[in-house]
């Protein structure tokens, strides 16, 4: 068989609007994954053993079932108590949650590596346990995490094609009606991988960029 | 008034006892320097006096109060007694101003122009005046450690604890960081340093403790602990130290 592009050329607009659709959903999503990650993160450190096991007990949870399953429960479950969130909302709060809990793990582990020693001077210098986490710890460890905060980010976004089961026409929903019109189903969703490339490459100059600026100051 | 005061300190990591009943007692004003061989338990005297490390049996006191007491204060406590540590354990994210000042503000509550001015004296106090803005990563290990002594100082602590604060250094770095240390001690500040450099000891010390095993086996003044030692352990000890040590002292 050959290749015929330009019978996606006509659907290009509706691709676009489902990237736009990828993109809000994905960063949105991104923004409640890192708040709530790091939280999360601080809390599985934090000297309350309470508090660690609630957090690891969430991170356990949420690491070991599937992304799928966590939406429906959200989308297709809650509305049986009455939390009827629709599409969109749901997704984004799924994706969110579910990217929190790999954030937490990025941001104990950042903590982790900050040198024992550094917690020890704080210490002897008075500072609260709080007041070492503020201004001795997380700015430190929070620029190491830059990278992987950057890979979580693409994760999100890569992520986000579930969303379409839930019949929220984001990218990959989009590339699906798509095909259904145009019959072109190889040239589709080649369109729409190198669209999902197109935005992971730019989440990693971006980072790089970051980076650069902030090993100056 | 005594500065410093341990009765029967016991500490066990485990089952293993690493302190078996540390008896010591620092004036204010005095400058006692801790030697002895690795693993003796000296370092870990050290962190249990300032609270870093908690303990099995026995009594600390520090400027008449009662250790247990006194840590539930933060501020307080950290007024009383300061650290110097081995590896300096500056923050790398600030300059070396802002390691000085971050205490005092955020303990002290001190207006933060004052703390910089505060700061900026220490730092000039150690010789860093002129490196004052650069990160510890800029600074040489000797420039970090004199950092790391202004920083001590910024709490205005009674007593000030030196854990090998010369043991991560270059050779010939050692020399700009025992001198603001000689000078401190000249200002009749408390100390306690524990260190291998013997030169030190004996020349700026007003007393030499020897720990070995756990406990304090000779204690008294620099001349006496060093030139004419008494116990088997502490002669032996500074024979692996000082290979020129037997004909020294016949000498």
């Amino acid at each position: 068989m050959s290749l015929d592009f330009s019978a996606v050329v006509p659907y290009l607009p509706l691709l676009l609007k489902g990237t736009v659709a990828t993109v809000e959903a994905s960063a949105l999503s991104s923004l409640l994954g890192a708040a709530l990650g790091l939280l999360l993160g601080v809390g599985l450190v934090v000297p309350l053993r309470w508090m660690r096991l609630l957090c690891w007990c969430y991170v356990y949870f949420v690491r070991g079932t599937p992304l799928l399953v966590q939406l429906f429960i959200i989308y297709f479950g809650l509305p049986s108590f009455g939390v009827d969130l629709g599409a969109f909302a749901s997704g984004v709060l799924g994706l969110g949650l579910n990217s929190a809990a790999y954030v937490a793990e990025i941001v104990r582990a950042g903590i982790e590596a900050i040198p024992r020693g550094q917690i020890e001077a704080c210490r002897v210098l008075g500072l609260s346990y709080c007041q070492t986490m503020r201004f001795v710890v997380l700015p430190q460890a929070l620029r190491n995490m830059l990278p992987a905060f950057a890979n979580e980010f693409a994760t999100v976004l890569k992520q986000s094609s579930l969303l379409s089961s839930l019949a929220i026409t984001e990218l990959t929903m989009a590339g699906q009606q798509v095909r259904s019109v145009t019959f072109a189903s190889f040239e589709t969703f080649a369109v729409v991988a190198l669209i999902y490339l197109a935005l992971t490459s730019a989440i990693g100059i971006a980072l790089r960029t970051l980076e650069r600026r902030w090993s100056v100051s | 008034m005594e500065a410093i005061c341990v009765r029967g300190l016991t500490k066990r990591f485990g089952s293993r006892e690493v302190l078996r009943g540390v008896d010591l007692s620092v004036e204010e004003g005095e400058v006692v320097s801790v030697i002895g061989p690795s693993g003796s338990g000296k370092s870990t005297l050290l962190r249990c006096i300032c609270g870093l490390e908690g303990f099995d049996e026995g009594e600390i006191r520090l400027m008449g109060r009662s250790l247990v007491e006194l840590s539930r204060d933060r501020a307080a406590m950290a007024s009383t007694v300061g650290m110097i540590f081995q590896s300096f354990n500056l923050f790398p994210h600030m300059s070396a101003l802002e390691n000085v000042a971050l205490a005092p503000v955020r303990v002290k509550g001190m207006p933060e122009g004052r703390a910089k001015e505060l700061a900026m004296s220490l730092l000039s106090r150690v010789g860093m005046a002129e490196q004052a803005h650069l990160r510890p990563s800029r600074l040489s290990g000797g420039q970090q450690q004199r950092v790391a002594i202004a920083r001590a100082l910024a709490m205005q602590p009674r007593v000030l604890l030196f854990d090998e604060p010369t043991s991560a250094l270059d050779p010939e770095l050692v020399g700009e960081v025992l001198e603001v240390i000689s000078s401190l001690a000249r200002e009749g500040i408390t100390m306690v340093v524990v260190t291998h450099e013997m030169l030190f000891a004996r020349e700026v010390s007003h007393r030499v403790v020897f720990v070995d095993e756990g406990r304090i086996a000779c204690d008294g003044p620099p001349e006496q602990v060093l030139c004419n030692p008494t116990c088997e352990r502490l002669q032996a000890f500074l024979r692996r130290l000082l290979p020129h040590f037997g004909s020294a002292s016949g000498g």
